[in-house]
């Protein structure tokens, strides 16, 4: 009988284990977490965009029958032990020694004072038996303000003598940021034309179904306080704790182990995160906040906002020379979220998938009254392939070319890689013209070429669009909680077991089942003799969180060398147990045997117990047990950035081809998406079935982004979407028809050659859709230049041209 | 406001008598007082359906009713729907078809395709967009729990028997 290896679990698409707990409701989230004695916050905030705090008076509500306690900022400030919230996600104030990017800070406190700074800030909490009676007497608060001028547009924001939301910084600009490859000037020099383009990305948020929810219980006795949060960056969160309440002696135990979706909403340190531990520090009582829709919508990050100020130097064969682009991003208040490194993320992305060789990215992050701007999935990197992706088909346009034929002529070729783009980043691989080729195909394009001819000869418009976009994943940044590695400790245990305790935590891509394919596979045990214990900064190493798509690309690595290290151990004991040199032996199925004779043999087991019960039989040196702790550190970055800010922080680059036929109802302004194909390379594929549900639902952000969510505020600061009844998500009437597909070029860098695979989708729809409605509007000479596509933008276009053209 | 009343229900087919004060939601009434946490809330306009559950033979977003409205009345949440450690049929197409991820709106998606299935049991994939267009998912992009509910359809159709 010989020891045949067990078909692999790895590029299989194995059900998810962790889906019976859900599905029988038995999944515990933040909001389930009662304690005995618990106690309900209630959060007062701002309704004013930007005022000068007069009075908050909590007397009468703290009069309410059931009301135990509240807090407001003076109060907080009295303390005498608490800081302003310890900044995220640089650890350090000036981490950046070139003084590029430059960076303001402010010290925002967990609640308000003094003044109030966008609509939904904190400025007092109120504490009771109940939530019900806690929202009650929310109502008796005596908040007083002087409003002081909002500033809204990030344009107004920049006007010298513009009101400052920061008195004691000199302008309203919280980054600057420079980035240059090569001789622009030369390139615009030798131009045959130039595009120049004014194009804006409205502002978005990623709305997790799971509101944010924050349980804090302290025990003074021992100085430790248990905290449940929504959050994808738990241990890190463990410390900003630590750093803002400077209680001393205090230590944190951070739960986090199962969230209702974050795609970046929760890559942020938030208020509630100090206010809620602290009201259970003051009262000596457990402590729940659930945070409502209404306070999510204007109390949680939002994205996206920037404009760009574009121009290209391109040749009259459509070949890009150079590009400039100057981008003003609105952030809204200086909170600790991840919205600047996203905006920075924004400039170094700007030329794409294209051989640009001279490029220059001024990034500005101005501060305005509205809510804090972070990440959302596509990190910055959704506004900038928008905004190539659209300069595309506007040069194609100028110069009456086929903007798949312009794409063409400017992809990275598949033999450049790894391929050092003008702005710094490595990228590993990549088949771009083959994937857009194979995208067309699906698509039919020649078909729905006649189609649309046809159409227009009974005038309605009809269009076909294209992109390709480039989702960098896998991100390291210099001095900052995104400190690019991977941590997972991992241990078998006497009966062959495997326990995994990965440093990261899960928002539902499916953590566990992946762990046990790669664990499965690499110590031939069984898919159900492995568990994952996510999201316990006690149980697990610490590390960096879940975000940028890491967990493919760092996680998988980790997790596969630490299984490596310990087969390792085990084929060295079981080679004492059988008097054979470890280079001969063979592990397979559970077993270590002697190559070619398969009767000598022990099972995986055994070696097991011998590590654990014969410490003294082990070889010379080695420890007892079977349990390791590994790192793995992002490849292929370059830490710190040159002269010019050329900087490499993405570890992969995941790809995807779009390609869309739209028709616009012209009096309207609706629009129908009438095929959709997406062609996406995200490497090596661990689970099919996990990869095509990231990938799907990425997409459904992309469409919501591309067509209906925005946010829009009034010119006095006043958020008009803060419900969803006014920000209108995709439902499942929304999602079109899609051909996907999937091409794999293997990541070079890692074992498993993964990598990320959840993001790209939410990039594509609104560059592919924009692109296909400019072509389909094409007679009436409109040029698409925001987002999103509503009927009410197009149509107004449409009334606009036509107006323009009787 | 402090006024309490007394509310019997037939919830998983077992009698539950409590008593909440009058103005409490049906969805804390489920999850405080009966104590099933399955049952989740997403909003506060009745919008993310995640409270969703099946309220004498109809889907009922439990957000949307008081608890005593409910008096009298017989509820089936996601807890009521396997039986042992059996997944429901639903249940199982659901992670075939890898139908949740992080599985917040989960509960609530699955009770109204059940409701959906339970008054229509071979339908067409858009009276199945219909059935869950009050349900909303920022994971799945609906497409994977389309395919659940028609996988579970196939099932549970009474002439084809089990698969
Ligand atoms: S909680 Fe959102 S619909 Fe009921
Ligand atoms: S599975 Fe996460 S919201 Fe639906």
């Amino acid at each position: 009988m010989s020891a045949a290896p067990r078909p692999p679990l790895v590029g299989t698409p194995v059900m998810r284990k962790e889906d019976p707990d859900i599905l029988r409701g038995q999944a515990r989230y933040t909001f389930d977490i009662d304690l005995p004695d618990m106690l309900h916050v209630a959060v007062y905030r701002s309704p004013a965009a930007h005022a000068r705090i007069r009075k908050v008076d909590l007397s009468r509500a703290l009069e309410l029958p059931g009301v135990v306690a509240g807090l407001t900022g003076e109060q907080v400030r009295q303390l005498g032990y608490v800081n302003p919230l310890s900044p995220f996600p640089f650890q350090s104030r000036d981490p950046f020694k070139r003084g590029n990017p430059t960076i303001k800070f402010f010290d925002h406190y967990c609640l308000a004072y003094d003044k109030v700074r966008f609509v939904g800030e904190p400025v007092a909490a109120v504490v009771a038996t109940d939530r019900y009676i806690a929202e009650d007497a929310l109502d008796l608060v005596e908040v007083e303000l002087d409003p002081l001028p909002p500033v809204v547009d990030s344009a107004a924001a920049l006007e010298p003598g513009s009101e400052r939301l920061y008195e004691d910084w000199d302008d309203n600009v919280m980054l600057t940021f420079r980035v240059s490859g090569g001789d622009v000037d030369a390139a615009f020099d030798e131009a045959d034309v130039v595009v120049k383009e004014t194009i804006h990305s409205g502002r978005f948020t990623g709305t997790p179904i799971e509101t944010r929810a924050v349980v804090a219980d302290y025990d003074a006795s021992v100085k430790t306080l248990s905290l449940w949060t929504t959050t994808q960056i738990g241990h890190a969160i463990g410390t900003l704790v630590e750093n803002t309440i400077g209680l001393p002696g205090l230590k944190v135990h951070v739960n986090f182990r199962r969230i209702g979706g974050g795609y970046g909403q929760k890559w942020a340190f938030y208020p509630e995160e100090i206010l809620v531990p602290l009201l259970s520090i003051l009262t000596h009582r457990p402590m729940k906040w659930v945070e409502t829709r209404r306070e999510h919508m204007t109390g949680t990050i939002h994205a996206r906002e920037q404009t760009h100020h574009i121009e290209a130097a391109v040749r009259r064969d459509g070949t890009i020379l150079g590009v400039r682009d100057r981008i003003v991003a609105n952030i809204g208040a200086a909170y600790p979220t991840g919205g600047l490194a996203s905006i920075v993320t924004t400039g170094m992305f700007v030329p794409g998938a294209y051989q640009i060789a001279n490029y220059e990215g001024q990034v500005q992050g101005v501060v305005t009254n509205k809510t804090p701007y972070g990440a959302h999935r596509g990190f910055g990197k959704s506004e900038a392939c928008f905004v190539i992706e659209r300069m595309v088909d506007r040069i194609a346009a100028n110069l009456d070319l086929d903007p798949v034929d312009v794409r063409r002529r400017n992809f990275i070729p598949p033999d450049a890689f790894p391929y050092r783009s003008v702005t710094g980043p490595r990228y590993d691989s990549g088949r771009y013209g083959e994937a857009l080729d194979k995208a067309l195909e699906l698509l039919d394009r020649d078909h729905w070429r006649n189609v649309k001819k046809e159409a227009a000869a009974e005038g309605r418009y009809l269009g076909i669009g294209t992109c390709l976009v480039i989702e960098p994943s896998s991100s390291t940044r210099m001095g900052s909680y995104n400190a690019g590695y991977y941590s997972v400790r991992m241990r078998m245990d006497p009966n062959g077991k495997v326990y995994v305790f990965p440093g990261g935590s899960d928002e539902g891509q499916g953590h566990a089942t992946s762990i046990s394919q790669l664990v499965g596979d690499e110590l031939q045990v069984s898919f159900d003799d492995v568990m994952v214990v996510e999201g316990d900064s006690l149980a697990c190493p610490y590390g960096s969180g879940s975000y940028s798509s890491r967990f493919s690309v760092v996680g998988t690595t980790a997790v596969t060398m630490a299984a490596r290290a310990l087969r390792e151990k085990l084929t060295q004991i079981a080679s004492v147990m059988l008097r054979h040199p470890p280079g001969g032996l063979e592990y397979a199925d559970g077993k270590v045997s002697v190559e070619g004779r398969p009767e000598q043999a022990v099972s995986v087991s055994e070696v097991a117990r011998v590590a654990y019960f014969y410490p003294f039989q082990l070889p010379e040196g080695m420890d007892p047990g079977l349990e390791l702790l590994y790192h793995f550190r992002d490849p292929n970055i370059e830490f710190e950035a040159d002269e010019r800010g050329r900087v490499a922080m993405f570890s992969s680059f995941p790809y995807d081809a779009e390609a869309a036929v739209v028709e616009v109802e012209a009096d309207t302004g609706l629009l129908r998406i009438l095929k959709f194909v997406s062609v996406h390379d995200c490497g090596n594929m661990l689970n099919p079935l996990i990869v095509r549900g990231q990938h799907v639902g990425a997409l459904a952000h992309g469409f919501g982004g591309a067509l209906y969510e925005e946010l829009p505020y009034s010119e006095e600061g006043q958020p008009m979407a803060a419900t969803f009844k006014d920000y209108f998500l995709p439902t499942a009437m929304e999602m079109p028809e899609m051909v996907l597909e999937h091409i794999e070029t293997p990541n070079p860098f890692t074992p498993g050659g993964f990598k990320g695979a959840g993001e790209t989708g939410t990039v594509g729809p609104p560059a592919v859709l924009a692109n296909a409605v400019e072509d389909a509007l094409k007679p009436l000479g409109i040029a698409i230049r925001r987002l999103p596509l509503t009927p009410n933008y197009l149509w107004s276009l449409i009334q606009e041209a036509r107006r323009s053209r009787s | 406001m402090s006024d309490r009343v007394k509310i019997g229900i037939t919830i998983n087919g077992a009698p539950h008598e409590g008593e909440a004060p009058a103005r409490m939601l049906l969805v804390d009434y489920i999850r405080d007082v009966v104590g099933l946490k399955g049952t989740r809330y997403g909003c506060d306009t009745s919008n993310c359906g995640s409270c969703t559950i099946v309220m004498d033979g109809k889907s009922a977003k439990s957000c949307t009713f008081l608890a005593v409205q409910a008096h009298g009345r017989e509820l089936t949440t996601i807890e009521g729907l396997a039986e042992g450690s059996e997944l429901h049929p639903l249940q199982a197409a659901f992670q075939e078809a890898h139908a949740l991820q992080c599985g917040f709106c989960t509960s609530g998606m699955v009770m109204s395709a059940h409701a959906l299935l339970s008054q229509n049991s071979d339908p067409s994939p858009d009276e199945i967009r219909e059935g869950i267009i009050g349900n909303l998912c920022r994971c799945t992009g609906y497409v994977p729990v389309i395919e659940a509910v028609q996988l579970a359809a196939r099932r549970l159709d009474p002439k084809g028997g089990n698969p």
